[in-house]
């Protein structure tokens, strides 16, 4: 059972709502953080949590884009292409990854470290062009900074590019 | 350059500035919520709001007072808060500099609507890509219970708010306020349609006021420095106050600026942004995020509050303003807005599932010079009837990208269709349909 | 507080009309007559305003508005048919043919499709969208739905339907905007209540049936409106042939007991009718032993003349009769007369013994009417609903979507004693709705109610008129509950004391409550004195005489219900009314011109012993099958071959008719008209849908020929005679329709109960029976009802054979994992009398120590079941009733 040992979130996320149904999307992101993407399993188990059957489950889950049906790669590269990204060079990036990685969008790579996905604004406009690989932020792109993030988190697993609190404009002029 | 007063971003001006509890106390934070908890009557602070003239910053302008004084008085079971921290209207990322570099400051807004509302609880509705935010709240939280400005019986005062953060989990649509309120309820995220009202009939069907995390962060500040201060920036009477503008696009220095709503386009884009990227002229602008139409240079004079820009024949909606520069193809610009569209219609209303795809399959035949001459006929006739035909305002909001560029640059739509034409017969027709 | 509601005056395209405050603004347009074409509306769900059909202009408002989620204002001005709002209903078809394949050669749903139709209506001929359609491949969701998701028009009825209306949950949308599809889930073979209600429901052909998939043209088929004959809730179902072949069940909103709803045996059993194991000719048994097929003159003329001679050297009590409930009332009802008058006997019975009559026995003593004094329509309005013992999902789908609709709509509060637990899943359980929910140990439903009464007594829950009229009758039972300890009915019931007593709380303040008894209770030793429990405790909470409450036993086959009031029982004469009243001795033989036999009746039981040892003779037997309906030591086979004469009128070549002398064809219901009487008690028409199978005839012909030939001519024209004989022997019979009011409990009756008639057994009700324990080690194994089958008749129907094509052995996952056993895996059942092998499936519902086997499959676990006993004590013949019970044993599993 994939949430056995995670009872006292359970306990804690029940605890927050007077409806059971509403800790549906918080269980869903549990289930993915724990195994990379939410198994057949892990529906069937939020269903007997929240006293659902595994359609309802099922339908919530497909709603919503983040949560993954189908297993993906160790890091999940997704890069913005809405407008504001694309005004400032988010589609040449996007094909400059594919080369890189030698995968086209949707897909992943063979050693199933990386799955490359394009995605709808991130709500980082002003510092685009961007990307989300699991829960970071990397902002501000270029092919340079994208190299390193990779090489780096190809050998590290971590690359201390992503972004911590928002601080753009950096130092904003006030006279 | 123009000097301009700040409310919301002034604490993580200072140097140093961490956003801490410690760092938030010592600006002063949490002193709005000890003088009114047991002190003011909640309706007064809900006079004292209306008064201040603070309009909702989510998208709609609605006058946030106003709002709460429709949470019935006299309603017996439980009311809620939610905090609307969705932002996924593209151009838009004000509320998550808020949430992570002065969380408290959205968490004493949150307290004090709630005291004025009667709710006891209150959930922040955070996009589930905003994990940093979420983290950085869920820790103010816990920060704020144990210094005892959340919680059960603050202060003594016999008043009690839970604040709880909630993740969505990749849909813009949960922006909307009722959508937000199925998802938080663990449905899909599908607008109901109106009324019932949130106000009598919201979370869990029950009175509930959901409020932009921009709102809510205004809140202590009217309170410690009065509504007729509030109400004396912009421009009065109708839009007050300062607004946390998000710049982003073809200008030198994009980014969050906090004005009062009164400033023009060119204070932001030219004075603060800096002016254009490669100096050369603006050709187009969106004034209030991607569910506003599009702008020209003629209006860079006009003033960002919502009569002003609503004038001007667009909103100042979300604030997010986004430049683009002379070259880029405006049909192209359409059509990436009507992609973000399409993909997040939730389905529920035929117009706008069916006519986002539609439109999204003519744009991309149009831009890859495979138009046909009735197709602009065609595009306007189906925003026609999208628009106001749909259960919330996504449908509104998906036609202004297009009906706004066939407005303004009907030509490039043209000349795209007639080298279409030029070229017919001598290519095969190959369908560009991408809609994955 | 006052029920009429508020009147508003609307105007509806120039009509001015008076609605109901509340009314949606789509149905008072339909009430003047202006139909608004629509997709997602639907009368039986909460409006949802998705599909942007039913947009109309309303005056001071400024966007069009979709009527089917507005409500009048008074006042309202509303037009539906000016350029506007055409113009956007042509708008919202175009966008939805945009992706919709336009395969309307191929669909099933073509000619009887709202697509087709608003689009034949206003769409122009001319198609602008040039685009690529976004393509779903086709799905089966299970063995017997088809999905074209190309065709779907995001309606979500289906998935409301689902929801709200079933409480199945077992459809789900799967993905976002235009690319969502309606799917159970991720790809997972479907499993739910299979009532055909998404194919229904849905308004294009998205959702279709594979049994009739492209057999047909909607306006190739002849539709019959009839009744459904498998379980009691008797619903109205249409029966669509082509030519002479059975195309489909469907059923119309509005329309009969179950307005438009239906269950899996309802929708996908209807081939049952039409199989070829159908008996088609007269058979009559040869010097070797085999049947030869024999003209209908033949066969009649060699039972006639059997009859009559056994009747002139034995006398008439040396012939017996059994039918089953599942015949007409017409059939029935010429039965017994056959018998009586004919024959001279009143040694008749039918299946109602095998345990409805119970609850027809408790209720005429206690109540003076045997009927329910309650309707559906009080179901859905009722504050309290107690089941007890019903298994109601799947013994009667009908009636327990009456129940869920209380509860999910009207806010009722559901109690349900049952022996299955709250678990929820794809298919509908209503205990899950249950506010109290008390699991009962199975067989052990006696100690449950005593609990109830007990909570009654002891919680100061008797009503205050009751405890002032009849003070002896509270102290009687006062003391008696006194005597029976908490924890002797914990110990028997598994109850514990503070669950019961809120639940009884519950039901005594419920301003109208409901109670209804099913198969547990009825089909169980002491079934009689159960009922007759539940009845006091009615008494004591003042439930029995209060409008809109009231008590309701179930019948499980289609005409239990007639088959006691026609007379076919052992006790009763039609009305039914006691063998020795005289009032109705006289009716009948006035009616009938002769007089009725005085000779003793016999019930089932009685039948078959006095045919073992050779007092009865001859059997006649009409579509009953007592080898299969009772176990092995039941002796069955031993009687029947003791008989000299065993005549077999039946559909098939049953187990017991394959030991007749001779066989009649019998029709199904789907060949010919008459009446049912559900378990309600509302009189409905059946009527023939197709033509009858070989040389079958309607089971009454069969009796009426005999008479002929046997020189006491009962004749008559048509069904209609037949019927119109019985309101004459039944007074105010047959009301037809579903607006009769039901009878009320009988005033004189029950002041007659609560003063004495009550002292004659309540010793033995109020004492619980000492029950021997189970085996060590073992587990309980019950026969069940499944929901996909009713008796082994649907066992014929190959679309619940796809459904449920075997009996699979029921466990919880506890169970399995406790045992190390796997879903699908086989195991060994053994106890002393036999062993059986059978496989393993998963089912959360069944409690723990216990098993469920599909009674429709018994053949295979058969072995294991007694009548007889020893163990366990809740098998045997019922010494009061007669009811013979024995579904219940212990075993133990191995791997
Ligand atoms: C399609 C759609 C998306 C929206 N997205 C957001 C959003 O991301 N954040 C937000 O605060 N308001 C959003 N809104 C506006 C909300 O519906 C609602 O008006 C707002 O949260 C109310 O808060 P306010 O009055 O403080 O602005 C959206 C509205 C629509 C129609
Ligand atoms: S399948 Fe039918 S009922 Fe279901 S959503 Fe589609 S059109 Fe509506
Ligand atoms: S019927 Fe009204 S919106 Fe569908």
């Amino acid at each position: 059972m994939i949430f056995d040992k995670h009872q006292d979130t359970i306990d804690d996320i029940l605890s927050r709502y007077p409806v059971r149904r509403s800790a549906i999307l918080p269980l869903l992101n549990l289930a993915q953080k724990e195994e990379g993407y939410v198994s057949q399993a892990a529906m069937r188990e939020i269903a007997g949590i929240l006293d659902l059957t595994p359609p309802q489950v099922f339908e919530t889950a497909t709603f919503y884009t983040m949560l993954n049906l189908k297993p993906i790669g160790t890091f999940h590269i997704q890069v913005c292409r809405s407008l504001m990204c694309a005004l400032v060079g988010a589609d040449p990036l996007i094909e400059w990854l594919r080369k890189q990685l030698g995968i086209g969008v949707g897909q992943t790579t063979g050693d199933k470290l990386f799955t490359l996905s394009t995605v709808e604004c991130l709500g980082s406009c002003g510092t685009g062009p961007m990307m989300q690989i699991n829960d970071d932020y990397y902002e501000r792109l270029t092919e340079e900074k994208v190299g390193r993030i990779l090489r780096d988190l190809r050998e590290s697993g971590d690359c201390s590019l992503k972004s911590g609190p928002f601080m753009v404009p950096e130092r904003i002029v006030s006279p | 350059m123009k000097t301009f007063e700040k409310i919301l971003l002034t604490n993580m001006d200072r140097p140093g500035y961490t956003g801490s509890l410690s760092d938030y106390e010592e600006a002063g934070g949490y002193k709005a919520l000890k003088t009114v908890l047991g002190n003011v009557p909640p309706t007064d602070i809900i006079e004292m709001v209306k008064k201040s003239g603070l309009r909702g910053r989510g998208g709609a302008g609605f006058p946030t007072g106003v709002k709460w004084g429709f949470i019935p008085k006299d309603h017996p079971g439980p009311r809620y808060l939610c905090c609307n921290a969705d932002e996924s209207e593209p151009g838009t990322f004000k509320d998550r500099q808020l949430m992570e570099r002065d969380p408290h400051q959205v968490l004493e807004g949150i307290a004090i609507s709630c005291y004025a509302i009667g709710a006891q609880t209150a959930y922040i509705y955070i996009r589930g890509e905003f994990r940093l935010a979420a983290k950085i709240l869920e820790r103010a939280i816990v920060e704020a219970c144990q210094a005892g400005h959340l919680g059960s019986d603050i202060y003594g005062s016999g008043v009690t708010v839970h604040v709880y953060v909630h993740a969505g989990a990749g849909a813009y649509i949960c922006g909307e306020e009722t959508a937000l309120l199925e998802s938080l309820e663990g449905k899909r995220g599908k607008p109901r349609t109106k009324p019932p009202f949130p106000a009598t009939h919201g979370l869990y069907q029950k009175p509930t006021v959901v409020n932009n995390v921009e709102t809510l962060a205004n809140v202590p500040h009217i309170v410690n420095r009065g509504a007729e201060w509030f109400a004396s920036i912009g421009a009065p009477p109708k839009s007050t106050g300062t607004r946390v503008f998000c710049l982003s696009g073809h200008v030198k220095r994009p980014g969050n600026y906090e004005l009062p709503v009164n400033a023009t386009f060119r204070d932001l884009i030219y004075e603060l942004g800096g002016g254009m990227r490669s100096d050369k002229p603006l050709k187009a602008f969106i004034p209030g995020g991607a569910s506003a139409p599009f702008l020209t240079p003629d209006h860079v004079d006009v003033q960002m509050d919502f009569e002003s820009v609503a004038l001007a024949g667009s909103m100042s909606g979300s604030g997010g303003i986004t430049v683009m520069e002379e070259g880029t193809s405006m049909v192209w610009a359409a059509l990436r807005l009507m992609e973000f569209f399409y993909h997040e219609s939730c389905g529920k209303c035929t117009p706008c599932r069916e006519g986002s795809s539609w439109i999204v399959q003519i744009l991309q035949r149009i831009l890859n010079k495979q138009g046909r001459p009735e197709d602009l006929r065609t595009l306007t006739e189906i925003c026609e009837n999208i628009g106001g035909r749909t259960v919330c305002a996504f449908g509104d909001a998906e036609i202004a990208p297009v009906q706004s560029t066939l407005k303004y640059w009907r030509n490039e739509y043209e000349a795209l269709i007639e080298e279409a034409e030029a070229l017919k017969g001598s290519r095969k027709e190959i369908p560009v349909l991408s809609l994955a | 507080m006052s029920n009429t509601p508020n009147m508003l005056t609307i105007t509806i395209d120039g009509i001015r009309t008076q609605v109901p405050e509340g009314t949606l603004v789509i149905e008072a347009a339909r009430q003047v007559g202006v139909m608004v074409p629509h997709f997602c509306y639907h009368p039986k769900l909460a409006p949802d305003a998705n599909c942007r059909m039913c947009l109309v202009e309303i005056e001071k408002i400024p966007k069009l508005q979709t009527s089917c989620s507005t409500r009048v204002a008074d006042g309202m001005v509303v037009r539906s048919s000016v350029p506007n709002v055409e113009n956007a209903r042509k708008w919202v078809l175009q966008l939805l043919l945009g992706n919709h394949p336009l395969d309307c050669p191929v669909c099933d749903q073509g000619g009887r499709c709202d697509l087709q139709d608003f689009s034949h209506e206003y769409t122009p001929t001319v198609s602008r969208f040039k685009e690529l359609k976004r393509v779903f491949p086709k799905q089966y969701l299970g063995p017997v739905i088809e999905t074209q998701m190309n065709r779907c028009v995001s309606c979500m009825r289906c998935v409301r339907y689902c929801d709200e209306v079933i409480d199945a949950q077992a459809l789900a949308a799967d993905g976002r905007g235009t690319l969502t599809q309606i799917t159970h889930w991720a790809g997972n073979e479907l499993e739910c209540d299979m009532c055909g209600g998404c194919i229904q429901i849905c308004p294009v052909g998205a959702i279709t049936s594979r049994l009739s998939m492209y057999d047909y043209r909607p306006w190739m088929l002849k539709r019959t409106e009839t009744i459904c004959s498998y379980c009691g809730d008797g619903c109205q179902i249409t029966v669509q042939r082509k030519n002479d072949q059975l195309i489909e069940v469907n059923s119309a909103l509005g329309a009969g007991r179950n307005n438009g709803d239906l269950c899996a045996r309802g929708y996908f059993g209807y081939h049952a009718a039409v199989h070829p194991d159908r008996v088609r000719h007269p058979l009559v048994r040869q010097a070797d032993g085999s049947f030869a097929e024999v003209t209908w003159e033949e066969a009649l003329d060699r039972v006639a003349r059997e009859l009559t001679a056994m009747k002139a050297t034995h006398g008439a009590d040396a012939i017996g009769g059994l039918i089953t409930a599942r015949c007409t009332n017409e059939d029935l009802y010429v039965f017994q007369k056959f018998m009586r008058v004919v024959i001279g006997t009143n040694q008749i019975d039918s299946s109602a013994r095998y345990g409805y009559i119970n609850g027809v026995r408790a209720l005429r003593r206690v109540q003076g009417t045997h009927r329910w004094t309650v309707r559906y329509e009080d179901v859905a309005r009722a504050d309290g609903i107690m089941l007890v013992g019903t298994n109601l999902n799947e013994s009667n789908p009908i009636t327990a979507l009456h129940v869920k609709r209380a509860v999910k709509h009207a806010g009722a509060q559901l109690i349900t004693l049952e022996s299955l637990l709250p678990f929820r899943s794809t298919v509908s359980n209503v205990t899950t709705l249950a506010r109290h929910h008390l699991t009962v140990k199975s067989g052990r439903f006696a100690a449950a109610i005593l609990g109830l009464l007990k909570a009654v007594v002891e919680s100061d829950l008797v009503h205050e008129d009751i405890a002032r009229e009849a003070p002896e009758f509270v102290q009687a039972i006062r003391e008696k509950v006194a005597g029976v300890s908490w924890k002797a009915i914990q110990a028997q019931s598994g109850l514990p004391q503070a669950e019961v007593e809120a639940a009884a709380r519950t039901y005594a303040q419920a301003g109208r409550a409901v109670v209804l008894v099913g198969r547990e209770v009825l089909r169980s030793l002491g079934g009689e004195g159960m009922v007759t429990n539940l009845l006091d405790l009615l008494i004591l909470t003042g439930h029995l005489r209060r409008d809109g409450s009231g008590l309701g036993c179930l019948a499980e086959a289609n005409n239990e219900q007639g088959a006691v009031e026609m007379g076919a029982v052992a006790e009763y004469f039609p009305g039914p009314a006691d063998l020795h009243d005289e009032e109705s001795q006289r009716t009948l033989t006035r009616a009938w011109g002769q007089a009725v036999p005085g000779g003793a009746s016999a019930s089932l039981p009685e039948l078959l012993s006095r045919a073992k040892t050779g007092a009865i003779k001859s059997l006649f037997i009409v579509g009953e099958n007592p080898v299969e309906s009772l176990p092995g030591d039941a002796d069955v086979t031993a009687a029947l071959d003791a008989l000299e004469f065993l005549v077999c009128q039946d559909l098939f070549l049953t187990e017991t008719a394959k030991r007749a002398h001779v066989v009649f064809p019998a029709c199904s219901a789907m060949e010919k008209d008459g009446t049912f009487t559900n378990t309600e008690g509302h009189v409905q028409p059946v009527r023939q849908s197709i033509e009858p199978l070989g040389e079958s005839l309607p089971d009454w012909e069969m009796f009426s020929a005999l008479s002929v030939l046997m020189d006491q001519p009962i004749e008559y024209g048509e069904v209609k005679e037949i019927f119109k004989e019985i309101r004459g022997v039944i007074p105010g019979y047959g009301l037809l329709g579903p607006a009769s009011t039901p009878p009320k409990a009988k005033e004189n009756t029950v002041a007659q109960y609560v003063k004495t008639g009550f002292k004659e057994d309540i010793d033995r009700r109020y004492a619980l029976d000492p029950l021997s324990a189970a085996p060590e080690g073992s587990m309980t194994l019950r026969l069940v009802q499944s929901l996909y089958h009713s008796g082994k008749y649907s066992t014929r129907a190959k679309g619940l054979m796809e459904i449920e094509g075997e009996g699979l052995l029921h466990v919880n996952s506890r169970e399995a994992r406790r045992l190390g056993i796997e879903e699908g895996q086989a195991v060994r059942l053994s106890n002393d009398r036999g062993q059986a092998s059978v496989s393993v499936k998963l089912n959360d519902r069944v409690p723990d120590a216990v098993a469920w086997f599909p009674e429709h499959f018994d053949q295979s676990v058969r072995a294991l079941f007694s009548l007889k006993g020893p163990a366990p004590a809740e098998v045997g013949v019922d010494p009061q009733t007669h009811v013979p019970v024995w579904k219940t044993t212990h075993v133990t599993m191995t791997k």
